[in-house]
């Protein structure tokens, strides 16, 4: 009997969605265009589009450099996508404008789900209330690739020789660098920082305890003694040693220019193979004056209120991160899901990775890593900061005076 | 019907209501009609529509549009960055209205002598105005890394040159270097068609009173070119208070705010801050900015051109 | 000017506009011979002229990474409309305003010119909003309807108007006289003598429209929508990071054919601009 009214309501539903078929389009925005990532992702829409006849997904690639912008006029336009990709930089953005659709029923609901099993951490920048409005499918941490041929060559010791020594820190990481740079290679490298993307410097000065603003961002804090002691750090690693490449200048950690880069595991793909490989680790960051420390960057999907199938893009995405295909996605996005954050699982998708480099790395960062800086109103402040900064990024630049005046500029937009 | 008609009467019956003036009239306004209908509904709505948000908030995300009355000219009064945006716009646009309108000069003159082949450099100076505008500023960005090409050539002389891009004097330096090679063969060629228009008698008539080739310059050919000389500068000077590709592509404003111009700080509070209000406001500022530029040199025109056909 | 110029002089000269050259010719130079260089070798120090080693796949790349030929065609079927448009309703309003006699004309022109102190960029903001409530965003209408009816078209019908006055005005008296209505005479008399000015419009609006940047950016929102300048801009892996070989490769396509074409048609292209009726 039940099982009558089972398949009689699937029946229902399904005429029913058969009769609207413009409404059961979903479409995702994304920002990879990356062919193993869209065959995958397509693989987990046809999974969902199985056991929902009518229903078609698509992934709209949308150009990183200026994503958010482009996802604000579809949305603006009144076209907004269905489901997003959003970067955690905006997360505050789009969590307190509330075009972002709550998810906790549709996930409690969702069937396999185990909502329990999503880490609270790693997602306290996607909630609101306890809602959750949007949910991380990739929480990356920060950490040091390095090429250990370049290092011998300048002979100078591997980040494994000075962790095992228990010596692995900045000070330390930074003489390596500096002797590589000697030695006509480049040092260390902040990937994508390009002296613009001023955030991704946080992976250096979590170690000194620094944050460009209050845990409540309504102060800023980019003029106390740690930010100018860490800035300074850096400063000094730009103009004083060379052991970090200064701004204009174009490194390629992956083409085996540089000695170290600090970035995101899931680059592992982009290590070179064949004739121009060499022999790389990857290590967690190392400590800073203020002790241990793990920094995450993270990206999330969220649906949109405003969509005319909220419902079903709520099922789609508990569909893409429920336990089974959060380990498929794995693969590329480490996931926050407790039970999948071991070297077993995320080994047999990582080959690239020893269960060293997992458990060190991955698995602590994602457990008690901070994410990057956030704030309401991030593209301005994110400008801001930028153009104060610019004037840091000379050699005989007042380090003290320079983030004074950031904080003077910006503190009227926190 | 052999009724004779008085003059008058004849007259009015033998002209139609479709005078010839008449027709032309309908003609008239059915030929500007559809440029007349445009301005009105893409350029002057707008511009009216500018002073309604330029008293509004719209929140795109949350889909709200608040009456905020004059918070945003406040605002624009009290905004640190602005002066810095105004500097650097005056900076531009003198740099480049200056240095492209002497380059054009000079390139004009040169290719108004008697020499072979000069129509390949004619095609080759003015070959960057037909390429596509953010390629060829793609390809200087390239050019002026630190490591990039302009400083390998400058090394293979021995010199080093500077961070192009990374120090406020340089950047600017380059953004309207850039723009200016791009666009100087434009003018170039509308000077190079008034040199040589120029009547030749004039100068057969000073070379026979032994004037020197400068002095003819000065005294002959500047006033004869000066109405394309000031209808051009009218054209660059507007033109580079519109200039944003380059601006986006080669230094995004930077480094600091030294190169960020009005047009492209109103690009950047309206549409990647999201103050649209803000930006509404800016662009009354850039419409003033223009205007007064505009009538400045109308009636500079007067006192300055001397010769007008 | 026009003086025979001793040799000494005219090596001067030649020297002169070979070494003024050098900043005109040598990036279109570079980018085309980057563009097939291994990524390697673009940062080469110093730049390579010739390269030494090949690498073409990065032209089939660009068409991977992007919707690129879906964009190649909207930047050029947009500009061909818009340079078609603007021929038609600039020509016409040109044509009125220098020859037909109607009550307020000249109020009608300072209306018109009104449109030139009012570029695109100061009316972006409500644009964009008219646009939505149209429901023209992500559409490539506000790339046609503005450059066709808006400001940019003024500076064509300014340049059509001072064309059509300097034009003999006998021709056209002599048809009115046989009885020709206006718009006979506009097609079959002024507009083929006023060819140079036509061609003159046309190459201005279509360099307007090929390189149009703000206006894409602001109105389209998803890549194959997307114009070539536009599209240029955003050849990133998936975390922003420049793919500089791809991105060369892509504008040295967007900028060849329309420099092939110049090359071969020069003369009309220069000569076309020199007839601008820009001289007062």
């Amino acid at each position: 009997m039940t099982r009558f009214t089972t398949i009689g309501a699937t029946l229902a539903m399904t005429t029913a969605l058969a009769g609207a078929v413009s409404a059961q389009e979903l479409r995702m925005t994304i920002w990879s265009a990356n062919e193993a990532h869209l065959t995958l992702f397509n693989d987990i829409a046809d999974s969902f589009t199985a056991t929902h006849p009518g229903v078609s997904i698509t992934y709209e690639s949308l150009p990183f450099s200026s994503y958010t912008t482009t996802l604000t006029t579809q949305i603006a336009g009144g076209n907004p996508p269905d489901l997003a990709w959003i970067l955690e930089r905006t997360a505050a953005d789009f969590v307190n404008s509330g075009v972002l659709a709550p998810l906790n029923d549709g996930f409690m609901a969702a069937d396999g789900f185990d909502y329990d099993d999503i880490l609270a951490k790693p997602t306290e920048l996607w909630r609101l209330d306890g809602e959750l409005y949007a949910i991380p499918f990739s929480t990356s941490p920060l950490a040091i690739f390095a090429n250990n041929d370049l290092i011998r060559a300048a002979g100078a010791p591997t980040p494994a020789d000075l962790i095992a020594a228990g010596e692995w820190t900045w000070d330390n990481a930074i003489d390596v660098a500096a002797k590589v740079a000697a030695a006509d290679s480049e040092g260390i490298i902040v990937r994508d920082f390009n002296f613009q993307t001023w955030q991704n410097l946080a992976a250096i000065w979590r170690g000194w305890d620094a944050a460009p603003w209050s845990a409540d961002g309504a102060t800023c804090t980019f003029d106390e003694p740690q930010m100018v002691d860490a800035m300074t750090f850096i400063h000094d690693a730009i103009f004083e040693t060379g052991a970090t490449p200064g701004p204009g200048e174009s490194v390629d950690f992956f083409a085996g220019d540089a000695a170290m880069s600090i970035t995101q595991i899931s680059r592992a793909s982009l290590l070179p193979t064949g004739d121009d490989a060499f022999d790389w680790d990857l290590v967690p960051l190392p400590t800073g004056q203020a002790g241990d420390y793990a920094v995450i960057g993270q990206a999330a999907i969220g649906a949109f209120q405003r969509g005319d199938n909220v419902d079903l893009a709520v099922a789609f995405l508990a569909h893409m991160t429920n336990p089974e295909n959060s380990a498929k996605l794995a693969q590329f996005f480490p996931p926050v899901r407790a039970s999948l954050l071991n070297a077993e699982t995320l080994g047999a998708t990582n080959p690239l990775l020893t269960s060293e480099m997992i458990d060190s790395v991955v698995v602590d960062g994602i457990t008690r890593g901070e994410v990057l800086p956030v704030h309401e109103g991030y593209s301005e402040i994110q400008q801001v900061v930028r153009a104060e900064l610019d004037s840091l990024w000379q050699p005989d630049a007042d380090v003290a005076a320079v983030l004074s005046n950031v904080c003077q500029r910006i503190q009227p937009l926190l | 019907m052999t009724v004779v008609a008085s003059p008058s009467e004849l007259s009015r019956r033998k002209r139609p209501y479709w005078t010839m003036a008449r027709r032309d009239s309908l003609a008239g306004y059915v030929f500007v009609a559809p440029q007349a209908i445009g301005i009105a509904v893409f350029v002057l709505v707008p511009l009216l529509l500018v002073f309604w948000y330029s008293l509004h908030e719209w929140n795109v995300l949350a889909q709200t549009f608040r009456f905020k009355g004059l918070e945003n000219y406040h605002r624009l009064l009290s905004d640190p960055g602005l002066p810095e945006v105004l500097i650097a716009t005056a900076i531009f646009s003198i740099f480049l209205v200056v240095f492209n309108m002497s380059l054009a000069l000079l390139l004009a003159v040169l290719l108004n002598q008697k020499l072979r082949g000069i129509t390949v450099f004619r095609t080759l100076f003015f070959s960057p105005v037909v390429v596509s505008l953010v390629a060829w500023t793609i390809v200087w960005s390239f050019l002026l890394q630190n490591n990039g090409g302009l400083n390998g050539i400058l090394d293979h002389f021995g010199i080093e040159g500077p961070n192009w891009l990374r120090h406020p004097t340089t950047a600017m330096i380059a953004v309207v270097v850039v723009q200016v090679f791009k666009n100087v063969g434009l003018n170039m060629i509308l000077f190079l068609a008034a040199l040589q228009g120029v009547p030749k008698e004039l100068y057969e008539a000073a070379r026979v009173d032994g004037i020197p080739a400068f002095r003819q310059f000065r005294r002959i050919t500047l006033p004869m070119i000066s109405p394309t000389v000031m209808l051009t500068s009218i054209i660059t000077i507007v033109g580079s208070l519109q200039v944003f590709a380059q601006i986006a592509v080669l230094t995004q404003g930077g480094p600091g705010m030294s190169t960020t111009v009005l047009v492209y700080y109103l690009y950047q509070q309206a549409f990647e801050f999201h103050n649209f209000g803000y930006g509404a406001t800016l662009s009354i500022l850039l419409f003033v900015i223009v205007a007064a530029l505009t009538f400045l040199q109308w009636q500079m025109r007067k006192r300055i051109v001397f010769y007008e056909n | 000017m026009k003086t025979d110029l001793s040799p000494r002089m005219k090596i001067a000269l030649y020297g002169l506009m070979l070494i003024l050259l050098v900043p005109f010719v040598f990036p279109t130079w570079w980018m085309v011979t980057s563009s097939v260089k291994p990524i390697s070798d673009i940062f080469a120090f110093p730049p390579e002229i010739i390269p030494s080693r090949f690498d073409f796949s990065t032209y089939g790349q660009a068409f991977e990474l992007q919707p690129f030929a879906k964009q190649y065609w909207n930047s050029a079927y947009i500009a061909a409309i818009v340079t078609g448009g603007t021929l038609i309703f600039s020509s016409m309003a040109g044509y009125a305003f220098a020859r037909i006699d109607f009550p307020f004309a000249n109020t009608l022109f300072m209306v018109v010119l009104i449109g030139l102190l009012i570029p695109s960029e100061v009316t972006i903001v409500p644009l964009f909003r008219l646009f939505l409530s149209w429901d023209m965003i992500n559409t490539h209408w506000p790339l046609i309807l503005v450059p066709v009816f808006g400001a940019p078209s003024v500076f064509a019908t300014f340049i059509m108007r001072q064309f059509f006055i300097a034009l003999p005005k006998e021709l056209e008296e002599a048809a009115r006289v046989d009885g020709l209505g206006r718009f006979k005479i506009f097609w079959t008399i002024a507009l083929p003598l006023s060819k140079p000015a036509l061609g003159a419009v046309a190459i201005f609006t279509f360099l307007h429209s090929w390189n149009l940047y703000l206006e894409p950016i602001v109105f389209l929102s998803s890549p194959e929508k997307f114009t070539l300048p536009q599209a240029l801009t955003q050849f990133t892996d998936a975390y922003g990071g420049a793919m500089w070989n791809i991105q060369l490769a892509a504008a040295t396509m967007t900028a060849l054919p329309v420099l092939i074409v110049f090359v071969i048609a020069q003369r009309q292209f220069v000569e076309g601009l020199a007839h601008t009726g820009l001289k007062g």
